[in-house]
């Protein structure tokens, strides 16, 4: 079927299309070059916006993480019910919605993609069965290393660096992964060893591995691998004031090699003024658009309840004494790592709430490049997904941020120098921060853009003076050429792709180690482990995309 | 004024949710108005007037006539008024009650006068689990008012209470008073096991002795209290044996617990 969707105002950074008035022609859920064959379906889209549908690279919707959110709180869905209707069935939640209604919001809100950030490898499986139940989204994983026995050990008897890539190939293959994520490096091991606080060069009691070794191993494994998403981190020190001389030293660490620097709002704090508690944002801003081997993503706070889930147990377990309402979860993860699940309400009143706003807004307008940063609110931990529209708004709309700066806690306003700031994204640059980069760093060829041979995943807006009411509601989502979203309603149920990496290993060597190793100290096989094509794609609902592998 | 009656006239297949039925919402409301509010009923709406045959027009005064297990959340969040059910009710009954009273004739659900903040509840019958406790995943169980059970209470009995008072004649089941803030719960009959479990603080009054205690409750010998005449006093207004007691119950044996929580909680046994 050939769908034609005429006179739009297109934003299409991957081919510097900035607002030209084109026609779009999709053929078979792929956009083709403008052709004389009468359209089957043609959609006016003079006056409106036109961009690839959007793509949230960081956002907790799957695994082990969630469930236990879920289950910590109750009144979350108590006090947000989506009712069924139309095409959608019931579900509920604000701050961890269920798979269905996640779907559903993503979709109303233009985005087709969202990626699971903090798989562990044994529950992954857990987490692809979620992901699989999100409709209306495609969706990845990065599988989580750094904290696990196996490669802990590996480090501390000094096996070569092909050795740990072998194992890391094999960690992607087995979880259906696209990327690795590190989490607190070693830290989560060392939590479990009594040590409280794990600075970048600070031994893992146990290991006597330090931080800085498992990330530069990691990040050299991803990089010779040729996984296009460089190494996802979740660095030392999450939430310590002064941790932005922590997130400096990870980056000159690095010694150049590709890293993304996740949620890097809750790094960036300085123990400056009175409360010991300050902005970061423009020393971190610098040293990113210094170092173009570094990409960030922020981890915005908006003010209101949620609820933050990590892998961090370390981080969580100091959190948990601001637990807001009063409980919480940490736990041991196997072999693997580990989780904690603390709920938070941000208080714009509340001095260190409100510093935190401030301080994701500065690295948002501080950083030059809209390539190497992205629009995350680190999904449910800075604020629940929905408020992204918000977010667009405070970046594009100068008054409006400066409104919004004057009614947060003062101490804190006039700590920041948001209000100097004079920068407004333009629509072209939320299109690279929300798509097109989005889908460059994971490497998702057809995503992200509007050329020949994507996958039509498209959005339509229609332009207004505010920005939040126009990306709450798009007029148009297709997802792979299907119309699922029109005036902000579902008009069809899809199901996503799952996104993947396969890179080259040798199967066999790494097996003849982990095998026995699985039979010593895991409770699962390794053969009931690795997860299965069939597995995903068997239910005839999603389909695996592999992404091709460059080695270096 | 005659009572406003709802009769029910249906064997509903599904739970049926009557918490529009209370009287701060019928008030001020016609019949017809009554008869088409909506009640869900699994997951369909139903007219009231498919559920029960109305009558009168009372709506401080209500009552529910042949009433069913199946009825949910008889009484929610009210603030005056009564309620008076005549047969079984569901779950959730009384539940975030704020004033006026309910009385059941037959025995109730879950979860009855969970997170009640003040008024009346009188049950006839036998009440199920979690009776005055807090929703689950809540953090504040009922916290004011007076509840009468004339019959058995189920397990977790006040789970996280903060205030009022439970008083069963009958026996309680097990948990009683578990993860308790404060509060009193009194009970004529046997208790289950596990009684006062993580109870922080708060009084559970047994007039027989309980045949286990948990070893993180501590013997405080035996006591006369000044205060429990007058507790006991304060309960002469409500329908209960408890009251009858102020003049006779003087002395107790105290055990102080959980001291695996707060420890601050006391088991009194009536000797």
């Amino acid at each position: 079927m050939l769908i034609k969707l005429s006179g739009g105002t297109v934003y299409d950074p991957a081919h510097g299309v900035d607002g030209q008035v084109r026609d779009i022609y999709v053929r078979d859920g792929r956009i083709v070059p403008p052709t004389g064959d009468t359209p089957d379906q043609e959609y006016d889209l003079r006056g409106k916006i036109v961009m690839a549908g959007a793509i949230d690279m960081h956002t907790h919707i799957g695994g082990g993480k969630v469930t236990i959110a879920r289950n910590l709180l109750p009144e979350d869905h108590r006090k947000d019910p989506a009712p069924r209707e139309g095409l959608m069935r019931a579900g509920c939640g604000h701050a961890v919605p269920s798979t269905l209604t996640t779907g559903y919001r993503y979709a109303e809100m233009g985005y087709t993609a969202g990626f699971e950030p903090a798989v562990l490898p044994i529950n992954a499986r857990q987490a692809h069965h979620e992901m699989a139940d999100v409709p209306l989204l495609d969706v990845g994983g990065y599988v989580m290393l750094g904290s696990d026995d196996f490669l802990l050990r590996m480090l501390r008897d000094g096996r070569s660096q092909a050795e740990i890539n072998n194992y890391v190939a094999w960690t992607i293959h087995s979880t259906q992964c696209i990327g690795v994520k590190v989490v607190n490096p070693g830290g989560i091991s060392a939590f479990k060893f009594n040590q409280r606080n794990l600075d970048l060069d600070e031994q893992n009691s146990y290991y006597g591995i330090t931080p800085r070794q498992i990330l530069q191993t990691l990040a050299r494994a991803v990089h010779e691998l040729g996984v296009p998403h460089p190494l996802h981190v979740h660095g030392c020190n999450l939430g310590v004031p002064g941790n932005v001389e922590t997130s400096l030293n990870t980056i000159s660490g690095i010694e150049g090699l590709p890293m993304h620097l996740t949620h890097i709002q809750f790094h960036s704090y300085g123990t400056e003024g009175d409360r010991k508690f300050s902005s970061g944002a423009a020393r971190i801003a610098e040293a990113i658009n210094k170092n173009e081997n570094i990409t960030i993503d922020v981890g915005q706070v908006l003010f209101g309840q949620t609820v933050t889930a990590s892998g961090d147990s370390m981080a969580q377990h100091r959190n948990s004494a601001v637990a807001n309402p009063n409980k919480w979860v940490c736990m041991d993860i196997e072999c693997d790592a580990g989780c904690g699940v603390v709920p938070f309400k941000y208080k714009d009143k509340n001095f260190v709430n409100a510093l935190q706003w401030a301080i994701g807004l500065e690295t948002f307008l501080l950083v030059e490049d809209p390539w190497r940063i992205f629009l995350t609110t680190d999904h449910p931990n800075g604020a629940p997904f929905y408020a992204y529209p918000h977010l667009i708004k405070l970046l594009m709309n100068k008054s409006f941020r400066n409104d919004a700066l004057a009614r947060i806690n003062p101490d804190a306003a006039a700590l920041s120098t948001l209000g100097s700031i004079e920068r407004e994204y333009s629509l072209y640059e939320i299109a690279i921060m929300t798509r097109a980069g989005a889908a460059r760093l994971l490497g998702l060829r057809d995503r992200g853009h509007l050329g020949e041979g994507a996958a039509a995943d498209i959005t339509v807006y229609t332009a207004q003076e505010d920005q939040e009411k126009m990306f709450e509601k798009p007029d148009y989502v297709f997802k792979d050429g299907e119309l699922v979203v029109k005036h902000g309603e579902i008009v069809k149920i899809v199901w996503g792709n799952v996104h993947t990496v396969k890179p080259e290993f040798d199967r066999a060597k790494i097996e003849s180690e982990l095998k026995p190793y699985f039979d010593r100290y895991h409770t699962m096989k390794l053969d009931n482990f690795m997860i299965r094509d069939n597995e995903i794609e068997d239910d005839g609902r999603s389909k695996i995309l592999v992404h091709s592998c460059k080695k270096a | 004024m005659a009572a406003l009656t709802f009769t029910l006239k249906i064997a509903p297949q599904q739970r049926v949710d009557v918490s529009p039925l209370t009287p701060d919402n019928l008030a001020g409301k016609s019949a017809t108005d009554i008869a088409a509010l909506p009640l869900q009923c699994g997951n369909r709406a139903l007219r009231t007037d498919e559920v029960f045959t109305i009558a009168g027009d009372d709506a401080a005064d209500i009552r529910l006539l042949k009433s069913s297990a199946k009825l949910d959340l008889i009484g929610k969040g009210m603030t005056s008024g009564s309620i008076t059910v005549d047969g079984d009710a569901g779950a959730y009954l009384g539940m975030q009650m704020k004033g006026g009273s309910i009385e059941v004739s037959g025995s109730v659900g879950a979860y009855a006068a969970c997170e009640m903040k003040n008024g009346v509840i009188l049950l006839r019958g036998h009440a199920g689990d979690f009776l005055g406790a807090a929703l689950p995943g809540n953090k504040k169980g009922m916290a004011g008012g007076v509840v009468v059970v004339k019959g058995n209470a189920g397990d977790r009995v006040g789970d996280h209470m903060r205030r009022g008072a439970i008083l069963i004649e009958g026996n309680a089941g097990g948990y009683l008073g578990s993860r308790m803030t404060a509060g009193t719960i009194a009970v004529a009959g046997t208790v289950g096991e596990h009684l006062g479990y993580a109870m922080n603080r708060g009084t559970l009054l047994l007039l027989q002795a309980p045949p286990l205690l948990p070893p993180t409750f501590n013997d405080c010998g035996s006591h006369t209290l000044g205060f429990l005449p007058l507790l006991l006093k304060s309960f002469k207004g409500v329908d209960s044996c408890f009251g009858g007691l102020a003049d006779s119950l003087k002395r107790v044996r105290r055990y102080a617990g959980d001291m695996a929580a707060m420890g601050k909680g006391e088991v009194l046994v009536v000797i």
